[in-house]
């Protein structure tokens, strides 16, 4: 089989989503005058840049055979600890860095309980997800914390490249994400955990530190998400990033990471929330009632999975 | 070439499921059309509910009961005293509005009325929303997006007083004028950011409370203990109602406040709340919840400890609300109509296009339904 060929095989999620994307684009083009301009994708992207991040560090997760229900908590609880810093008139880097390190002492917590307690990372995490965001209505008492220094929404949400500074984290964060995840050992090691787990323990790894630092990014990333969406909204509160996860999920599954781990599909990812985000601005450009909004993103969840799982089994067997 | 064909096969499909939210099978033989139709008949299908309840709305206008009439007629007195007439002519004018939640009764009956009132005056209105309640991003996203398309006026009702603010600042920058509606956008944060807002129509929230809190103390002559529901902290509906009726109710001789609770707008906090509360005063006489879904809680609350003799007041006259004070079981609720709300907002819109300036905000005139009123008011909305 040609490299190419390898390649289109490994990539069949991604390439289908892109279709769809592409139909859908110029469906949306023929259909409305707003929707083909560049300030609109520009709107796509901003709209979509902290999913993004929620969804590829969901990725790894799952790619490493587990699941982290507790991203969108870790956004709200970060995101409150880095404003109560900045309202204590901390400087914005120190307080920015206070915020990403709560998010990956977060996610270290989730992966040092699955390590240790060997319990289903589905119940670890369900659980923290509940502590965590009962931290952040504790220490908010719902009340969200606003007005915070215009320095940090500069860096938050300021301009680069034409828009927020925020698509340009997502799409750096992804990046980087390329050789750590396909050309390191962590990578490699990160996916054998999923894809063969007592393979890697007989081998001599210890499964533990990949665990907990696949945990530890997942966390990391999902405060970054907070960054960015508590600087749009200049507030920080308790109720922030409800039911993400399930929208990261939901992306990661579309765009072809098997849930039961052992290999993760980085560009199905990108372009799956891309698709949802798509789908959103679409509905909105037509003035299409929200109401249809879930009905649909399920529709194409179900297809896609369903078309994926058809093609593996043809693979399989042929 | 099979594998061509079953990839197109699906793609047509996932389009269709993609485009169409009618389940009808999408027929499979050229994608473009499986996807226009669905989608074609979708964007009339928004609008059909509220063109459909609207016919008998006018049928009725004609048998409105004399209390109504009279205070619809009060609500437009006062009303064109704050804007002003409604342009005769006006030029071609594209509206859209934000509003909180479509999966609340309150926001889907405003939705209702956006649309009726547009088609009344001959404006085209799109009404959008976030996914959720409570979802400021996805909130913001639409703003941000319908920035972009043509809309001449906006008109917003933020979920809290910040979510919005980056929405409006493009808005501004965009030439698209943003008239607020209801909950208060936060106007110092917004002129930080260095967004304006070019009008604002609103309930004067503490004057809800005060209404409320007056009637109560009338029907206590005797004097007792009450206690306030309020929502959730920090949102400026229920600060407001809090303040307004706290105030009333401290200076009023006999009657002493227990209680303020805050129970989020949720109706399990609120009948919790309630029975805690008369456990610990039995004598409690009144209470006052910020809105009806709480109040109705209480109602229920109250039932299940026997008691009978609590007067409870909520906030926005819902459909629930109007069976439980004809059952006499709420005392009363704030009202105001909806109908003229969003009227009152799209003329407003229409004048601010064809260059009128609106220097303060625009109150609505308040009414409060109680047992003894609330039969005279068929046909109120």
């Amino acid at each position: 089989m040609s490299p190419f060929k390898r390649w289109r095989r490994r990539q069949s999620a991604a390439l289908l989503l892109i279709a769809v994307c592409l139909g859908m684009m110029v469906f949306l083009s023929l259909e409305t005058q707003s929707f083909f301009s560049w300030k609109n994708v520009v709107n796509i992207l901003e709209a979509n840049s902290y999913r993004l991040l929620l969804a590829i560090g969901m990725m790894c997760v799952i790619a490493s055979g587990a699941i982290d229900l507790s991203v969108g908590s870790i956004l709200s609880l970060s995101a409150i600890i880095m404003a109560r810093a900045l309202k204590a008139e901390w400087p914005i880097w120190p307080a920015l860095g206070l915020g990403l390190l709560s998010g990956l002492v977060l996610g270290s917590i989730n992966g040092l309980c699955i390590h240790f307690t060997r319990i289903n990372a589905l119940i670890i995490t369900l659980a923290t997800s509940y502590l965590y965001r009962g931290l952040s209505l504790m220490i908010t008492q719902g009340i969200p914390i606003t007005k915070l220094p215009q320095a940090f929404r500069e860096i938050g949400c300021g301009d680069i490249f034409g828009m927020e500074s925020g698509v340009t984290m997502a799409l750096g964060a992804t990046l980087l994400l390329i050789p750590l995840f396909y050309y390191t050992k962590w990578g490699n090691y990160v996916m054998s955990l999923g894809g063969n787990p007592e393979a890697l323990k007989r081998s001599g790894v210890h499964t533990g530190l990949y665990r907990v630092s696949v945990f530890a990014l997942s966390g990391l990333f999902s405060a970054l998400s907070g960054i960015i969406v508590t600087a749009r909204l200049n507030s920080a509160e308790a109720n922030a990033g409800l039911n993400m996860e399930m929208d990261a999920i939901c992306a990661v599954i579309m765009g072809g990471t098997a849930l039961h781990g052992g290999y993760g599909n980085l560009l199905g990812t990108v372009v799956a929330v891309f698709l949802l985000g798509l789908i959103r601005n679409g509905l909105t450009i037509m003035s299409v009632s929200s109401y249809y909004q879930q009905f649909i993103t399920g529709a194409i969840l179900l297809c896609a999975v369903v078309v994926a799982e058809l093609r593996e089994r043809r693979f399989r067997v042929g | 070439m099979r594998k061509w064909m079953t990839i197109l096969l699906a793609l047509v499909m996932i389009l269709a499921a993609g485009c169409s939210t009618t389940t009808e099978a999408p027929a499979a033989t050229e994608a473009p059309a499986a996807t226009e139709a669905p989608a074609a008949t979708e964007a009339p299908a928004a609008t059909e509910a509220p063109a459909a309840t609207e016919a008998p709305a006018e049928e009725e206008a004609s048998a409105l009961s004399p209390t109504v009439q009279a205070l619809y007629d009060a609500f437009d007195a006062a009303m064109a005293e704050q804007i002003g007439p409604m342009p005769e002519s006006f030029g071609e004018i594209n509206v859209g509005a934000v509003v909180i939640s479509l999966t609340n009764p309150f926001w889907v009956t405003m939705q209702e009325c956006y649309l009726a009132a547009g088609e009344e005056l001959g404006i085209p209105i799109d009404v959008q929303t976030g996914t959720t309640e409570g979802d400021t991003a996805s909130q913001l996203d639409v703003l941000m997006t319908m920035a972009d398309m043509d809309y001449d006026v906006i008109i917003v009702s933020p979920i809290d007083g910040t979510n919005l603010i980056p929405g409006i600042i493009k808005c501004n920058e965009n030439g698209i004028k943003v008239i607020n509606l209801g909950p208060g956008v936060d106007e110092e944060a917004l002129e930080e950011a260095g967004g304006y807002l070019d009008a604002k129509i609103t309930v004067d929230f503490n004057e809800q409370g005060e209404t409320v809190a007056n009637d109560m103390i009338a029907r206590l002559p005797e004097g007792g203990q009450v206690a306030i529901l309020a929502g959730l902290a920090g949102a400026s509906q229920s600060e407001g109602r809090t303040a307004g009726a706290q105030e009333v109710l401290e200076a009023a001789e006999g009657i002493e406040l227990v209680a303020v609770q805050n129970c989020d707008w949720d109706a399990s906090l609120a009948y919790d709340a309630t029975a805690a509360l008369i456990t610990e005063y039995p004598d409690l006489k009144g209470i006052f919840a910020c809105n009806d879904t709480m109040a109705l809680a209480a109602v229920e609350a109250l039932a299940a400890a026997g008691k009978t003799d609590v007067l409870v007041y909520g906030v926005d006259f819902t459909d629930d609300a109007r069976a439980a004070i004809q059952a006499g079981s709420m005392t009363g609720s704030m009202s105001y109509s909806s109908e003229r709300y969003t009227k009152a907002a799209l003329q407003m819109a229409v004048m601010l296009n064809e260059g009128h300036v609106f220097e303060s905000p625009v109150y609505l005139p308040l009414t409060l339904v109680n047992v003894d009123n609330v039969n005279d008011l068929e046909g109120w909305k």
